[in-house]
């Protein structure tokens, strides 16, 4: 249908991140929504990509097949020079072991554990040893702000802390891609401002690719390039501070 | 390794308590009821756990000592040769009909024919040796003072086995036994209260060993000579154990018994796997994130498994402590409760098993784990 193929062409960088021309339909009983139908999309590294749009509109589909948490009907998705429809299950989990972040509108945390073990956890399972998984997960504490608070419980800490724990998991295992998904809707202005913040210093420092997807207007200067989506379509894609930028008419 | 089960164990160990204490109590029921079925099973050795004889000779393929059958009284010569061997003595088993004064009607009683000289092996324990050379005058019987109701007699009272009259010359206590009265008398009573012309013989013969650490070496040892006709040997702890286990596991009760333990395990688990399953689910979210960030449900599955394991470790803990002060409760109450290091095993290992069983169900609820449901 209304495909659409944007063409990031000011990046001489090739993609890290692309879909050609994926479909994803959900059926629930005798109901078939089609959510992505036939969309094609190339992300660039070491960018912030802000994925925008209403409700419903298929941008959460989106990053679940892209960051490969879910498969396509059709169509392909290339990260990092593989393809994620070709990996079976347990190859896709070592997939995102070893490439990927996830930051959640929910934090998500354990109870039980403390802000060092929270980011400590997934690194245990990525092999490293001991020592290095506690220096890891205590730098990428500091680095958002949290060395006073690596003791604490997640019933100590606040909203904004505890997104900020969640992006420090994600960060410390070192991942080219990094996914976010709503990560300040349940956050004030201000905790909201410093997750931004964050999240932007990352793609800049750590020249990780970080997809966001938010409908949080705040962001939309902080990104890179802005995608707004409908109805399961690109309808633009712009840089806001580049003048590479480009519309698509709908 | 961030120890997330047992983190989370401990940081929510209100949500684990109903886990605990099913498993904790099941594993009290599983470990009474067995020690209160072997210590009342333990009624069917008394013979053998009340007497001082190390090996026990009779005819092979006896599945019980009430069940035994006559065997060749010459065989003592052949026992006595053996030079382990210190004292041999015949033991007769015989079958008999009670009729006592009272209004009782025929009551089964299991007559045991005992040598009556003052260093005899049978009974031993359980008999003071006064009483033991009264068997000696003719007629004589000795009953346990529980069963005197159940005989209709009292002490010095007369009755009559298969027709021959007895006469009641004491009462003694740890006599009683499983499925019949035991009634003692001297082998001389004994023999003429037998009424199968085919007894020719001995129904057993006891022996006594220099050493009685050797028993099982020496029953070994006397086994395998057909020269006096069949017989076979027994250690008499093999032969307590044989006889237990033929009322466990050959007649009713045994199955009735692993029916109640069936039941016990399954309802523990039951219980213990839906807690279980609601902790999975109260963390279902966090599991899914962990698998979005690339760690495999099998490792998640362990920390499941590893829950259920500790949920069994520390039920086991309280199972046993309080199964230990029940049991000296027992004990000093005159309830029969017994409990040896076999039986115990079992009792953990159900324990164990049954936490393995309720994680693993919990497991099967993982499948629900999926990472894209977090994205909204």
């Amino acid at each position: 249908m209304n495909a659409t193929m944007p063409t990031a062409a000011a990046t001489p960088r090739a993609p890290i991140l692309r879909a050609d021309h994926v479909c994803k339909a959900f059926a629930s009983g005798k109901l078939h929504t089609q959510v992505l139908n036939g969309l094609s999309l190339s992300i660039d590294p070491g960018e912030l990509t802000l994925i925008s749009g209403p409700s419903g509109c298929g941008k959460s589909t989106l990053l679940a097949v892209l960051s490969g948490l879910q498969k396509v009907d059709s169509g392909h998705v290339h990260a990092l020079g593989s393809e994620l429809g070709q990996l079976d299950l347990r190859a896709l989990e070592h997939f995102r072991l070893q490439h990927t972040g996830f930051v959640f509108q929910g934090f998500n945390l354990f109870p039980a554990l403390t802000a060092l073990e929270q980011v400590e956890l997934p690194l245990n399972h990525m092999g490293l040893s001991k020592q290095e998984a506690r220096a890891r997960a205590r730098r990428s504490l500091e680095e958002v702000g949290l060395a006073h608070r690596i003791k604490l419980r997640p019933s100590e800490l606040s909203g904004g802390e505890k997104q900020r724990v969640a992006i420090a998991r994600a960060l410390a295992k070192e991942p080219e891609l990094l996914f976010a998904d709503e990560p300040t809707s349940a956050l004030d202005a201000a905790n909201g401002q410093t997750i931004i913040d964050i999240l932007h210093t990352i793609a800049r420092t750590h020249g990780t690719t970080v997809l966001c997807v938010s409908h949080d207007p705040r962001l939309v200067a902080h990104a890179d390039r802005v995608l707004a989506m409908e109805d399961g379509r690109i309808l633009s894609d712009r840089r806001p501070d580049a003048s590479a930028s480009k519309e698509t008419p709908p | 390794m961030v120890a997330l089960a047992r983190k989370t164990l401990v940081y929510e160990w209100r949500r684990f308590l109903p886990a605990i204490l099913a498993v904790g109590f099941a594993g009290l029921l599983q470990l009474l009821q067995l020690a209160l079925v072997l210590g009342i099973f333990g009624a069917t050795s008394v013979y053998i756990t009340g007497s001082s004889a190390d090996v026990w000779i009779g005819y092979p393929g006896t599945q019980s000592v009430g069940s035994g059958r006559s065997i060749d009284a010459n065989v003592q010569s052949r026992i006595l040769m053996d030079p382990a061997v210190t004292r041999v003595e015949p033991y007769e088993w015989i079958d008999g009909d009670w009729r006592g004064t009272g209004d009782t009607g025929g009551v089964s009683v299991f007559v045991s024919g005992i040598d009556t000289s003052a260093d005899g092996l049978m009974f031993s324990k359980v008999l003071p040796a006064a009483l033991r050379t009264r068997l000696a005058e003719p007629d004589a019987v000795i009953v346990d003072r529980a069963d005197l109701g159940k005989l209709g007699v009292t002490l010095d009272g007369t009755a009559t086995i298969n027709g021959r009259r007895v006469r009641v010359v004491g009462v003694s206590s740890g006599l009683r036994g499983l499925g019949g009265i035991n009634v003692l008398a001297s082998l001389d009573t004994a023999r003429r209260l037998d009424t199968d012309d085919d007894d020719a013989g001995p129904t057993y013969l006891v022996a006594k060993l220099s050493d009685p650490t050797q028993a099982n070496a020496v029953a070994r040892r006397l086994r395998g000579s057909a020269a006096f006709g069949p017989y076979t040997t027994w250690s008499a702890a093999d032969f307590a154990r044989i006889s237990v286990r033929y009322w466990l596991f050959d007649t009713g009760a045994g199955a009735g018994v692993l029916f109640l333990a069936g039941i016990v395990f399954l309802v523990g688990a039951v219980i213990t796997s839906q807690t279980l399953v609601g902790a999975v689910q109260g963390s279902v979210r966090e599991y899914a994130t962990l698998n979005a960030l690339g760690v495999g449900v099998g490792a998640l599955r362990k920390v499941v498994l590893e829950q259920a394991f500790w949920v069994g470790a520390l039920g086991l803990v309280g199972a046993t402590v309080l199964g230990v002060l029940l049991l000296l409760a027992a004990r000093a109450e005159d309830v029969p409760v017994t409990l040896g290091p076999i039986a115990a095993l079992a009792c953990i290992a159900l324990v164990m098993g049954q936490a393995a069983v309720s994680g693993m169900a919990a497991m099967r609820s993982m499948r629900r784990i999926d990472p894209a449901t977090l994205l909204r």
